[in-house]
Protein backbone atom coordinates (compact mmCIF):
# COMPACT_ATOMS: atom_id res chain seq x y z
CA UNK A 1 0.00 0.00 0.00
CA UNK A 2 1.26 3.63 -1.06
CA UNK A 3 0.41 6.77 0.55
CA UNK A 4 0.65 10.41 -0.58
CA UNK A 5 1.42 11.47 3.06
CA UNK A 6 4.38 13.27 1.96
CA UNK A 7 2.78 15.33 -0.30
CA UNK A 8 -0.53 16.13 1.73
CA UNK A 9 2.35 17.43 4.61
CA UNK A 10 3.72 19.53 1.98
CA UNK A 11 0.40 20.93 0.79
CA UNK A 12 -0.68 21.81 4.34
CA UNK A 13 3.13 22.53 5.35
CA UNK A 14 3.37 20.50 8.25
CA UNK A 15 6.43 18.56 10.10
CA UNK A 16 5.95 14.91 10.08
CA UNK A 17 6.67 15.76 14.13
CA UNK A 18 3.92 18.26 13.82
CA UNK A 19 1.84 15.14 11.95
CA UNK A 20 2.87 12.73 14.61
CA UNK A 21 1.79 15.25 17.49
CA UNK A 22 -1.68 15.52 15.86
CA UNK A 23 -2.14 12.10 15.37
CA UNK A 24 -0.92 10.90 18.61
CA UNK A 25 1.86 9.12 17.49
CA UNK A 26 5.61 8.67 17.62
CA UNK A 27 7.91 10.99 14.38
CA UNK A 28 9.48 7.50 14.05
CA UNK A 29 5.92 5.97 13.09
CA UNK A 30 4.93 9.16 10.66
CA UNK A 31 8.17 8.16 9.18
CA UNK A 32 8.17 4.92 8.89
CA UNK A 33 4.71 5.31 7.10
CA UNK A 34 5.84 7.61 4.46
CA UNK A 35 8.50 5.38 3.54
CA UNK A 36 5.83 2.35 3.44
CA UNK A 37 7.99 0.68 5.86
CA UNK A 38 4.89 0.18 8.02
CA UNK A 39 1.28 -0.17 7.32
CA UNK A 40 -0.62 1.55 9.79
CA UNK A 41 -4.13 0.47 11.35
CA UNK A 42 -7.36 1.69 10.23
CA UNK A 43 -8.20 3.88 13.06
CA UNK A 44 -4.49 5.84 12.47
CA UNK A 45 -4.76 5.61 8.62
CA UNK A 46 -8.55 7.50 9.49
CA UNK A 47 -6.28 9.96 12.15
CA UNK A 48 -4.03 11.01 8.71
CA UNK A 49 -6.79 11.67 6.47
CA UNK A 50 -8.86 13.64 8.70
CA UNK A 51 -5.84 15.65 9.33
CA UNK A 52 -5.53 16.29 5.35
CA UNK A 53 -9.15 16.38 5.41
CA UNK A 54 -9.48 14.12 2.59
CA UNK A 55 -11.38 10.72 2.09
CA UNK A 56 -8.66 7.67 3.40
CA UNK A 57 -8.44 6.13 -0.10
CA UNK A 58 -7.00 9.33 -1.21
CA UNK A 59 -4.23 9.33 1.07
CA UNK A 60 -4.06 5.29 0.86
CA UNK A 61 -4.00 3.91 -2.37
CA UNK A 62 -4.00 0.27 -2.45
CA UNK A 63 -1.34 -1.65 -4.87
CA UNK A 64 -1.32 -4.49 -7.54
CA UNK A 65 -0.91 -7.52 -4.92
CA UNK A 66 -1.86 -6.31 -1.49
CA UNK B 1 -2.27 4.97 22.47
CA UNK B 2 -3.75 3.48 25.43
CA UNK B 3 -1.86 0.43 26.34
CA UNK B 4 -2.90 -2.74 28.88
CA UNK B 5 -0.27 -4.43 30.74
CA UNK B 6 2.05 -2.38 30.73
CA UNK B 7 4.04 -0.30 33.76
CA UNK B 8 4.25 3.54 33.49
CA UNK B 9 7.02 4.73 31.63
CA UNK B 10 9.02 5.57 34.74
CA UNK B 11 8.69 2.35 35.93
CA UNK B 12 11.86 1.43 33.59
CA UNK B 13 14.18 3.44 35.58
CA UNK B 14 13.07 1.70 38.72
CA UNK B 15 13.51 -1.71 36.73
CA UNK B 16 17.13 -0.26 35.77
CA UNK B 17 17.85 0.82 39.34
CA UNK B 18 16.87 -3.04 41.23
CA UNK B 19 19.12 -4.32 38.26
CA UNK B 20 21.80 -2.06 39.69
CA UNK B 21 21.20 -2.44 43.04
CA UNK B 22 21.57 -6.52 42.77
CA UNK B 23 25.11 -6.32 41.42
CA UNK B 24 26.80 -5.28 44.19
CA UNK B 25 25.32 -7.53 46.37
CA UNK B 26 26.21 -10.73 44.43
CA UNK B 27 29.97 -9.02 43.75
CA UNK B 28 30.74 -8.33 47.63
CA UNK B 29 28.64 -11.34 48.91
CA UNK B 30 31.72 -12.43 51.19
CA UNK B 31 31.96 -9.30 52.38
CA UNK B 32 28.34 -9.42 53.33
CA UNK B 33 28.61 -12.46 54.90
CA UNK B 34 26.48 -14.09 52.57
CA UNK B 35 28.68 -17.14 52.37
CA UNK B 36 28.61 -21.19 54.17
CA UNK B 37 25.33 -21.27 53.80
CA UNK B 38 24.10 -24.13 56.29
CA UNK B 39 21.99 -26.58 54.08
CA UNK B 40 19.73 -27.24 57.60
CA UNK B 41 19.20 -23.70 57.40
CA UNK B 42 15.95 -23.44 55.06
CA UNK B 43 13.99 -20.82 56.84
CA UNK B 44 12.72 -17.35 55.04
CA UNK B 45 15.05 -15.63 57.20
CA UNK B 46 18.15 -17.86 56.47
CA UNK B 47 20.98 -16.53 54.98
CA UNK B 48 20.37 -18.26 51.85
CA UNK B 49 16.55 -17.54 51.08
CA UNK B 50 18.23 -13.46 52.20
CA UNK B 51 20.70 -13.26 49.56
CA UNK B 52 18.39 -14.98 47.24
CA UNK B 53 15.56 -12.14 47.25
CA UNK B 54 18.66 -9.77 46.81
CA UNK B 55 20.27 -10.89 43.98
CA UNK B 56 17.86 -12.98 41.54
CA UNK B 57 14.21 -11.67 42.35
CA UNK B 58 15.87 -7.94 42.90
CA UNK B 59 17.38 -9.06 39.06
CA UNK B 60 14.30 -10.56 37.60
CA UNK B 61 11.91 -7.66 39.35
CA UNK B 62 14.28 -5.32 37.66
CA UNK B 63 14.21 -6.55 34.12
CA UNK B 64 10.21 -7.34 33.83
CA UNK B 65 9.96 -3.41 34.86
CA UNK B 66 12.73 -2.06 32.24
CA UNK B 67 11.24 -5.11 29.20
CA UNK B 68 7.20 -4.27 30.20
CA UNK B 69 6.88 -0.35 30.68
CA UNK B 70 6.07 1.98 28.29
CA UNK B 71 7.89 3.99 25.93
CA UNK B 72 7.54 7.96 26.36
CA UNK B 73 5.56 7.81 23.20
CA UNK B 74 3.34 5.13 22.87
CA UNK B 75 1.83 4.23 20.11
CA UNK B 76 0.68 0.74 17.68
CA UNK B 77 4.43 0.40 15.55
CA UNK B 78 6.26 0.20 19.03
CA UNK B 79 3.54 -2.26 20.46
CA UNK B 80 4.11 -4.40 17.21
CA UNK B 81 7.78 -3.97 17.78
CA UNK B 82 7.48 -4.98 20.76
CA UNK B 83 5.42 -8.59 20.08
CA UNK B 84 7.08 -9.24 17.26
CA UNK B 85 10.17 -8.94 19.47
CA UNK B 86 8.42 -10.91 22.52
CA UNK B 87 7.96 -13.84 19.78
CA UNK B 88 11.60 -13.83 18.51
CA UNK B 89 12.71 -13.79 22.59
CA UNK B 90 10.49 -16.56 22.92
CA UNK B 91 11.52 -19.06 20.08
CA UNK B 92 15.22 -18.04 20.50
CA UNK B 93 15.45 -18.76 24.38
CA UNK B 94 13.39 -22.02 23.78
CA UNK B 95 15.64 -23.00 20.73
CA UNK B 96 18.70 -22.64 22.83
CA UNK B 97 17.31 -24.52 26.00
CA UNK B 98 16.14 -27.71 24.10
CA UNK B 99 19.71 -27.78 21.82
CA UNK B 100 21.48 -27.60 25.54
CA UNK B 101 19.23 -30.21 27.36
CA UNK B 102 19.84 -32.55 24.49
CA UNK B 103 23.33 -32.26 25.25
CA UNK B 104 23.20 -32.56 29.08
CA UNK B 105 23.11 -35.37 31.19
CA UNK B 106 24.32 -34.56 34.69
CA UNK B 107 21.44 -33.76 36.77
CA UNK B 108 22.59 -30.97 38.43
CA UNK B 109 23.61 -29.41 34.95
CA UNK B 110 19.86 -29.42 33.69
CA UNK B 111 18.67 -28.01 36.90
CA UNK B 112 21.46 -24.96 36.06
CA UNK B 113 19.95 -24.73 32.85
CA UNK B 114 16.23 -24.33 33.76
CA UNK B 115 17.43 -21.62 36.59
CA UNK B 116 19.55 -19.76 33.56
CA UNK B 117 16.27 -19.92 31.10
CA UNK B 118 14.44 -17.88 34.08
CA UNK B 119 16.09 -14.55 32.64
CA UNK B 120 17.49 -15.87 29.23
CA UNK B 121 13.97 -14.85 27.56
CA UNK B 122 13.67 -11.48 29.69
CA UNK B 123 17.43 -10.57 28.23
CA UNK B 124 16.74 -11.53 24.43
CA UNK B 125 13.53 -9.87 24.60
CA UNK B 126 15.05 -6.94 26.07
CA UNK B 127 18.19 -7.10 23.79
CA UNK B 128 15.87 -7.81 20.39
CA UNK B 129 13.49 -5.03 21.57
CA UNK B 130 15.70 -2.10 22.12
CA UNK B 131 17.80 -3.26 18.74
CA UNK B 132 14.51 -3.25 17.16
CA UNK B 133 13.90 0.51 18.33
CA UNK B 134 17.64 1.68 17.70
CA UNK B 135 16.94 0.76 13.98
CA UNK B 136 13.56 2.65 13.75
CA UNK B 137 14.90 5.90 14.88
CA UNK B 138 18.20 5.37 12.94
CA UNK B 139 16.27 4.89 9.86
CA UNK B 140 13.98 7.61 10.38
CA UNK B 141 17.19 10.24 10.92
CA UNK B 142 18.28 9.28 7.95
CA UNK B 143 15.62 9.74 6.19
CA UNK B 144 14.81 13.29 7.71
CA UNK B 145 18.69 14.22 6.57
Amino acid sequence: MKNTIRIERAFKDITQAQLAELVGVSRQTINTIESNRYVPSTILALKIARVFEKPVEEVFILEEGD
Amino acid sequence: MKTRFLFPYWCKYLGVILFLVHLPVYVFRKELGFTDFSPTDTGLLSGSHIFFVLTTLLMLSGLVLFAFSEEKVEDEQIAQLRMDSLQWAVYLSYIVLIGCLAFTTAHQDIKDLVRMHVWVPLMLFIILFRWKMFRNSRYSKEDAV
